[in-house]
C-alpha cells in the first residue's frame, strides 16, 4: 500500500533543504539586523531642544566647523559648543525668535542645553578626532554632507566593519589637510593615487592601523 | 415594599479571585511581550555642554596642577592630573624635595579618599544633623565666654602640623586668648628622638639624614626606606649608590627586632631585641673613643659590630648611623654623638611645629591630665582622632566628656566625633587651600583641584571663626601668610609658587648644634627575664605603623586595605608576628587567635609566623581595628593602640600570650619564596667582591619556536621595561599607582580568601639569605609582554593578540572568559573578573556613584567574565603616539612613562622604546646582571630585570669595594 503520494518526495526534499538553510539564513538575518539602520541608527534624524540647522549655519552662512567644535584639532572630542558660543551671534541676531528661547533660557538660568546625542560609539572605543584631522580625514568622510542637513543625522553606520574599511585602506579617504573642514570638497578622479601620495606624505603606515590597541584599551 | 439591598452584607461569589481564563492569559502574554519589546528600545542619550566654557579646559584632555599632600604633618609635593574637572591621578613633583618626582602609596591613594562616600558632609550636634547657622551661634556664645576669662579652660588639639598658615593662626589664637593652650598629638611621633636630641644638644633638633652622601649606613631599629613622609627622599638617596656601575657602592648594616624594608635591602641584617640594639650603639661609640661603659652585645652580633666599626672608621664623613623610635633617648643621644664625631652626612634643623612666636605645642598627656582634673571647659580637636589613636592606658576617651564644649573637626565622623558635642566636616586636601612644610622645612602651597564635594570647611576657616573672623576664606588666609615673602610683586610670586608646587629657598637652614653631650648610660640590662612568677611566657611587643594604613587615618581606603603588606603580603587585616621558635615553644601555629595582654589591657589577634623576627620579640602594627572608619575600614584587623604604653610608645616591654582556641585564616595574596632552588632560579643575586663576576648581559634566548618570528608588522616601536631589583625597596607605590591609573578594582576580603585579587602588578619577595638570617629581595612582576606569548595561541577568540609595538594586548570586548590564557601564562600575571568587581558587583560601597569620579576615562572599566592584565599603560603610549602624530614628529626616546615607573621613588623601573638608539632603557639593558625571568621557556619577555646586587663586608662573605 502506498502511504505517501508521489508529491511527498518533493516535500521531503524541501523540508531537508529548509533544515539546512534555516541556520544559514538565520545568521544572515541576524547579521543584517545588526548592521541595519535599525541597530546602527544610521540616517536617524533626532529632534533637538533647539532645531539647530547645520544646513543654514554651515551651508548657508559658511561657518567653519571649528567655530563651534573648538577642540576637534586638539583632543579626542570635537566638543559641543557652550551656550555662550550660540549667544556670540544670537545676542545680536534673532534676539526675540521663539525658536531660540531655550538658548536664552540656558544663559539666563545658567543651565546647559541638553542636546540629544546623534553619534554614539561604544565605551570601549577610544576614537580621536584630532589625529584623523591631522592625517587628512575630512569631516564629511564620516559625518556626511553636514552642510545639507537641516537637522543632524548620523550619515555612516559607525560599525567596526565600517571603521576597518578605511583603516585597511586609508588612501581612499584621504584629502589634503587644508581641505578637511571644507564640506564641499570632492575627491579627484585619481583619488586612489592622490590618496596614496597623501598617505606617504602624512606618514600613515597602514600595516598597524588595524592593531586592536589603535582603538581599544 | 421589597428591601433594596444596596450594600450586600455577604460576600458575593463574584468578588472571589477568578482563576486566570484563556482571554486573560493571552492578554497578559501580549502585555509581557509588548513591554519586553519596549524595554529593548535604545535609551536616548544627551550631551550636556557648558553654559560658559572654563578657560583652558579641553574636553577629555588632562590638566595638571601642583599641590602638596600631608603625611603626619609633613608635605610631599605632587602633581595632580585632572580630566574634565575631576582629579583622577596623583603623580610626583620633580621640584619638591620630599617627592623628587616620585610618589608613595598614600599619595596615590589620596585621590580615592576624595570620592569616599563615607566622608563627613554635615555639621553634627550630639550626633544629630544641624546647620552652620547653629554652629555659628554656638561659636558666638563660646567666644563671649572665652573673651570674659581670656580663654581659661580653652584648648586646641591639632595633629602634627607644619603649616605656616595654621601655625600663624594658632599664634593669633593664643594672643587673643592668652590663657588658652595648644596641644598637638602625633600617634606616630618619635618622642625618644626629640628627647635624645635634647640630651645631646640641649634642644629638640630634628635630624635630616642625607642618604645620597652616605657610603656606610648603620640602621639601628630605624626604617628610613619604610613608609613615611621622608620615604621618597630617602629612597632616592639610597638608590644613588646601589648601581653596580657606580664605583661608590654603599653598604648598609641593619639591626632590628622586626623585618623592615631597610632591613630587607641591607647588606647585613641581624635580628636583635631592642635592648640589644642599644648595646650596639654603645659598642660603636666606644670603638670611636667615647668614654662609655663596656657594651653587652650578644655573641652573634660581635663580629658584625667589629666589621661595621671598621667600616665607619674608614668612611669618616660618609658614614651614617640612624636610630629608630623604639630605642631609648640615651641611645638617640649616643647616636648623635657618633654622627657628630664621624661627620655624618646629616643636617640638624630646628623643629618646624612652632608658632611664629616660637611657641611649641603641649602634649596630649598634659591635655588628658587637665581634662581629668576638670581644668578644660572647651576643646576644639582639628583633624585628629585621639579617641582611637591614643594609648588606652592614657584614658583620653574617658576624660574627654569632662569638657563642656567639645568640638571635633575632621574629614570623617570618627570615634572622636562620637564623643564630641559638635562635629564639623573638614574639606579633603584636594579641595582645600593651605600650605605645609616638608621634613627639611621646604614650604609649598596646597591648592584645591575641585570645589568641595560637600558643604565642608577647612581647618583654617574653623580657626578663623574661633577668633571672630566669621567669613574668612582659607584662600585669603594662606595668601595673608605669604604676602610679606612675596614682596612687591606678590601676584607673580604667588602664581610661580603655585605653578612650581614649591616655595623657593624655604628649606630650614641646618643649625650647628655644637659638641653633643654624652648621655649617662644606665647599666646594661640584665639578661631578659623570659617568664614571670606564674611561669607565663613573656615577650617584647614591637609596635610599628601599618605599612599600608599608616596611623589608621587611611583605614577607609579600599586600595590601601587591599594593598599587600610589603613583607607579609597580608591584606585586609593585621596579625601578631611571632618567631617560629617562640611559636613552637608556646604551642601556637599560624592562624591561631591569641589573647595579647599587657598591663591590664588585652586584644585578640591571629598569629602569623615570621622567621625574620628577633627571638622573644613579637610585633603588631598600629592603624587597624577602627570602630568608626566607614564601610570599608570599620572592624578590619586588631587595634594595637590598646596595648600601647604612654612612656614607651613603640615597645611594650612585656606581653603575655594565651591561646583562645579559635582559628582565623590570615588573608595573604602570596607567600615569600624561600625554597633555595626556586630562589636560585628566579631571583639572581650578586654579591660584590665575590669571585664570580656579574653575569654577562643575557642574549635574548633564541630557541626554536612555533610562534612567528615577529608577530605583527612593526610600527616602529618596541616597548619594553627593565626593572632593577637592586633598587626596588618593595614600597608598593607602583602597585597602588597602577591601580589608580588603570581602574583596577578591589575584590574585598571574601574574594581574597578564595585566592583572587586583581592587582596588575605584584611584588614578589624572595628570601636569598640561605641558611643564616633571612635576606629579602623584591621583584615587581607586571605582564612580561612576551614576544612569543604563551597566552596568545590558546585563546579561541583571539582576544589576546600582539600589536605592532610588541604589546601583548587583551581585547576586552572580544574576551569570552575561557581563562585558557591565564592557565598558560608562566608568569601568572593575568587577572580574571570572576564577578563584576568593577561593574555592578563591587565590594561594600565601592559601587556608589561618587567613586565613579575617580575612574580614568582613558581606560575601559572591565566587566564580569573578562580577563585583564598589565597593558604597559597602553593609554599613555597611545596618547604619546597621537600627540606625536598631531604634531608631525616622532615619539621622543623617553617620552612615555608608565604609572609604575613614575611612582617609583628609587627609579628602579625603566620603560622605553628599544628601537630608539638613545632610549635610556637600552643602556639599562646592557648593564651587567641583566636577565629575563624564566628565560629558558623561550617566551622572549619584553620585561626584563637587573640582578639584585649586595655589597657585604669583606670579612663577612664579600670582597669589599
Amino acid at each position: 500500500m502506498q502511504i505517501f503520494r508521489p508529491g511527498a518526495n518533493t516535500i521531503a526534499l524541501l523540508v531537508l533543504a529548509a533544515i539546512g538553510a534555516t541556520p544559514v539564513l538565520g545568521i544572515g538575518l541576524a547579521y543584517r539586523i545588526t548592521s541595519s539602520p535599525y541597530t546602527t541608527n544610521q540616517d536617524v534624524t533626532r529632534n533637538q531642544p533647539v532645531p539647530f540647522s547645520h544646513d543654514h549655519h554651515v551651508g548657508g552662512l559658511g561657518l567653519d566647523c571649528r567655530y563651534c567644535h573648538t577642540s576637534v584639532e586638539k583632543a579626542r572630542f570635537a566638543g559641543v559648543p557652550p551656550t555662550e558660543t550660540c549667544m556670540t551671534c544670537h545676542s545680536q541676531l534673532w534676539t526675540n525668535a521663539t525658536m531660540l528661547a531655550p538658548v536664552r533660557k540656558s544663559l539666563a538660568e545658567n543651565k546647559p542645553i541638553a542636546w540629544r546625542r546623534v553619534h554614539r560609539l561604544p565605551d570601549y572605543v577610544y576614537f580621536d578626532h584630532s589625529v584623523h584631522i591631522a592625517k587628512g580625514v575630512g569631516c564629511v568622510t564620516c559625518h556626511g554632507r553636514v552642510d545639507r542637513m537641516p537637522l543632524m543625522r548620523q550619515a555612516a553606520p559607525l560599525t567596526m566593519g565600517w571603521c576597518l574599511d578605511c583603516h585597511r585602506d586609508p588612501a581612499k579617504a584621504l584629502q589634503p589637510r587644508e581641505t578637511v573642514f571644507d564640506p564641499t570638497w570632492t575627491p579627484p578622479p585619481d583619488q586612489k593615487k592622490a590618496g596614496a601620495r597623501l598617505a606617504a606624505a602624512y606618514h600613515i603606515h597602514t600595516g598597524h592601523l588595524t592593531d586592536c590597541s589603535i582603538c581599544h584599551r | 415594599m421589597p428591601q433594596v439591598n444596596e450594600l450586600p452584607t455577604v460576600a458575593s461569589p463574584v468578588m472571589e479571585p477568578a482563576p486566570i481564563d484563556r482571554r486573560k492569559a493571552l492578554g497578559l502574554l501580549a502585555a509581557g511581550i509588548a513591554s519586553g519589546l519596549a524595554s529593548c528600545s535604545k535609551p536616548a542619550e544627551t550631551i550636556i555642554p557648558y553654559v560658559a566654557m572654563p578657560e583652558r579646559l579641553v574636553p577629555g584632555e588632562a590638566l595638571h596642577f601642583a599641590t602638596t599632600l600631608p603625611l603626619s604633618g609633613y608635605g610631599r609635593g605632587v602633581i595632580v592630573k585632572s580630566i574634565d574637572g575631576r582629579p583622577i591621578k596623583i603623580e610626583g613633583n620633580l621640584r619638591h624635595p620630599a617627592s623628587l618626582g616620585a610618589t608613595d602609596l598614600f599619595a596615590e591613594a589620596t585621590v580615592l579618599s576624595l570620592y569616599d562616600p563615607d566622608r563627613s558632609a554635615v555639621v553634627l550636634r550630639d550626633g544629630a544633623i544641624t546647620s552652620y547657622e547653629a554652629l555659628q551661634q554656638a561659636f558666638l556664645g563660646e567666644q563671649q565666654h572665652m573673651r570674659a576669662n581670656d580663654g581659661e579652660g580653652f584648648r586646641v588639639l591639632t595633629g602634627p602640623t607644619t603649616s605656616p598658615t595654621l601655625l600663624r593662626q594658632i599664634g593669633e589664637l593664643l594672643r587673643t586668648y592668652p590663657k588658652a593652650r595648644w596641644h598637638s598629638h602625633d600617634p606616630l611621633g618619635d618622642p625618644a628622638a626629640e628627647a635624645g636630641a635634647t640630651l645631646a644638644f640641649g634642644r629638640p633638633l630634628h635630624a635630616i639624614p642625607r642618604l645620597d652622601k652616605a657610603r656606610i649606613i648603620v640602621v639601628l631599629d630605624a626604617d628610613p626606606l619604610g613608609a613615611g613622609p621622608d620615604q621618597m627622599r630617602n629612597g632616592r638617596g639610597f638608590a644613588a649608590h646601589r648601581r653596580p656601575t657606580t664605583s661608590d657602592f654603599s653598604r648598609i648594616y641593619a639591626f632590628e627586632p622586626v623585618p623592615s624594608l631597610t632591613g630587607a635591602k641591607a647588606d647585613h641584617r641581624l635580628a636583635l631585641g631592642t635592648n640589644e640594639i642599644g648595646e650596639v650603639a654603645v659598642a660603636i661609640a666606644r670603638a670611636q673613643g667615647a668614654a662609655v661603659r663596656e657594651p653587652a652585645i650578644p655573641e652573634r652580633a660581635r663580629s658584625l659590630v667589629t666589621a661595621l666599626t671598621k667600616d665607619l672608621a674608614d668612611h669618616r664623613g660618609a658614614a651614617l648611623v640612624l636610630a629608630g623610635p623604639g630605642l631609648t633617648a640615651e641611645t638617640h643621644a649616643l647616636v648623635h654623638w657618633i654622627n657628630t664625631h664621624g661627620q655624618a652626612p646629616l643636617d640638624l634643623i630646628e623643629p618646624l611645629a612652632r608658632t611664629p612666636e616660637g611657641r611649641a605645642p603641649a602634649s596630649i598627656s598634659e591635655l588628658t591630665a587637665d581634662l581629668a582634673a576638670g581644668k578644660v571647659t572647651q576643646i576644639v580637636m582639628i583633624g585628629v582622632n585621639p579617641a582611637y589613636d591614643t594609648p588606652a592606658e592614657l584614658g583620653f576617651a574617658a576624660a574627654l566628656p569632662n569638657a563642656r564644649f567639645r568640638l571635633h573637626a575632621g574629614c570623617y565622623a570618627n570615634e572622636t566625633a562620637e564623643l564630641a558635642t559638635w562635629h564639623v566636616p573638614l574639606s579633603h586636601v584636594l579641595e582645600s587651600w593651605s600650605d605645609i612644610r616638608a621634613r627639611d622645612g621646604t614650604a609649598s602651597l596646597i591648592q584645591p583641584l575641585i570645589r568641595p564635594l560637600h558643604r565642608t570647611m577647612t581647618d583654617h576657616e574653623l580657626l578663623a571663626r574661633l577668633v571672630g573672623q566669621a567669613d574668612a576664606r582659607s584662600y585669603d588666609l594662606v595668601r595673608e601668610t605669604w604676602r610679606s615673602q612675596g614682596g612687591a610683586d606678590f601676584e607673580n610670586w604667588w602664581s610661580q609658587a603655585l605653578h612650581d608646587g614649591v616655595i623657593a629657598n624655604s628649606a630650614a637652614p641646618p643649625v650647628s648644634a655644637g659638641e653633643p653631650v654624652l648621655p649617662a648610660l644606665a647599666d646594661a640590662a640584665p639578661k631578659d627575664e623570659h617568664g614571670d612568677e606564674q611561669g607565663h611566657e613573656r615577650l617584647a611587643l614591637v609596635l610599628r605603623p601599618d605599612p599600608c594604613l599608616w596611623d589608621g587615618s587611611f583605614a577607609n581606603n579600599a586600595w590601601l586595605q587591599e594593598c599587600p603588606k610589603p613583607l607579609s603580603k597580608q591584606v585586609w587585616g593585621n596579625a601578631l608576628l611571632l618567631h617560629p621558635d617562640d611559636a613552637r615553644r608556646l604551642g601556637m601555629a599560624g592562624g591561631d587567635v591569641v589573647t595579647i595582654a599587657s598591663r591590664g589591657q588585652h586584644v585578640q589577634a591571629p598569629v602569623l609566623i615570621e622567621p625574620g623576627l628577633a627571638p622573644r620579640s613579637a610585633s603588631l602594627t598600629l592603624g587597624m581595628g577602627r570602630r568608626k572608619a566607614g564601610a570599608i575600614g570599620s572592624g578590619v584587623g586588631v587595634d594595637a593602640y590598646v596595648l600601647r604604653g604612654v612612656d614607651s610608645p613603640w615597645l611594650v616591654p612585656s606581653v603575655s600570650l594565651a591561646r583562645t582556641g579559635r582559628r582565623q585564616a590570615i588573608l595573604t595574596t602570596q607567600n615569600v619564596v624561600r625554597r633555595p632552588d626556586d630562589v636560585r632560579e628566579l631571583f639572581p643575586v650578586h654579591q660584590l667582591g665575590k669571585p664570580q663576576a656579574l653575569p654577562k648581559t643575557l642574549a635574548i634566548d633564541d630557541r626554536p619556536s612555533l610562534m612567528p618570528e615577529r608577530p605583527r608588522p612593526d610600527n616602529g616601536h618596541a616597548w619594553a621595561m627593565t626593572i632593577d631589583t637592586s633598587l626596588c625597596i618593595g614600597c608598593n607605590a607602583c602597585v597602588v599607582a597602577c591601580q589608580a591609573e588603570n581602574n583596577v578594582p578591589v575584590v574585598g576580603p571574601e574574594e581574597v580568601a578564595r585566592g583572587r585579587d586583581m592587582h596588575w602588578l605584584r611584588v614578589d619577595v624572595y628570601d636569598h639569605g640561605g641558611s643564616g638570617d633571612q635576606q629579602l629581595g623584591f621583584q615587581p612582576v607586571p605582564c612580561m609582554h612576551c614576544e612569543h606569548a604563551p597566552c596568545e595561541p590558546v585563546c579561541p577568540v583571539a582576544a589576546s593578540v600582539h600589536d605592532g609595538g610588541g604589546l601583548n594586548l587583551q581585547v576586552y570586548n572580544r574576551c569570552v572568559g575561557t581563562r585558557f590564557c591565564e592557565a598558560n601564562c608562566p608568569y601568572k600575571v593575568r587577572r580574571f573578573n570572576f564577578f563584576g568587581y568593577a561593574d555592578g558587583q563591587e565590594y561594600a560601597n565601592l559601587g556608589l556613584d561618587p567613586y565613579r569620579g575617580q575612574k580614568n576615562p582613558e581606560v575601559t572599566v572591565r566587566a564580569r567574565g573578562v580577563m585583564e592584565k598589565c597593558t604597559y599603560c597602553v593609554q599613555r603610549i597611545s596618547a604619546a603616539e597621537r600627540a606625536a602624530d598631531r604634531e608631525g614628529r616622532q615619539v621622543g626616546a623617553d617620552e612615555v612613562h608608565t604609572a609604575c615607573q613614575n611612582a617609583c621613588p628609587t627609579q628602579a623601573i625603566t620603560f622605553g622604546d628599544l628601537q630608539q638608539p638613545d632610549a635610556s632603557i637600552l643602556r639599562r639593558r646592557t648593564e651587567p646582571g641583566h636577565y629575563a625571568l624564566l628565560a629558558h621557556l623561550g617566551t622572549r619577555p619584553r620585561t626584563t630585570y637587573l640582578a639584585d646586587v649586595r655589597n657585604p663586608a669583606p670579612d663577612h662573605g664579600g670582597g669589599g669595594t
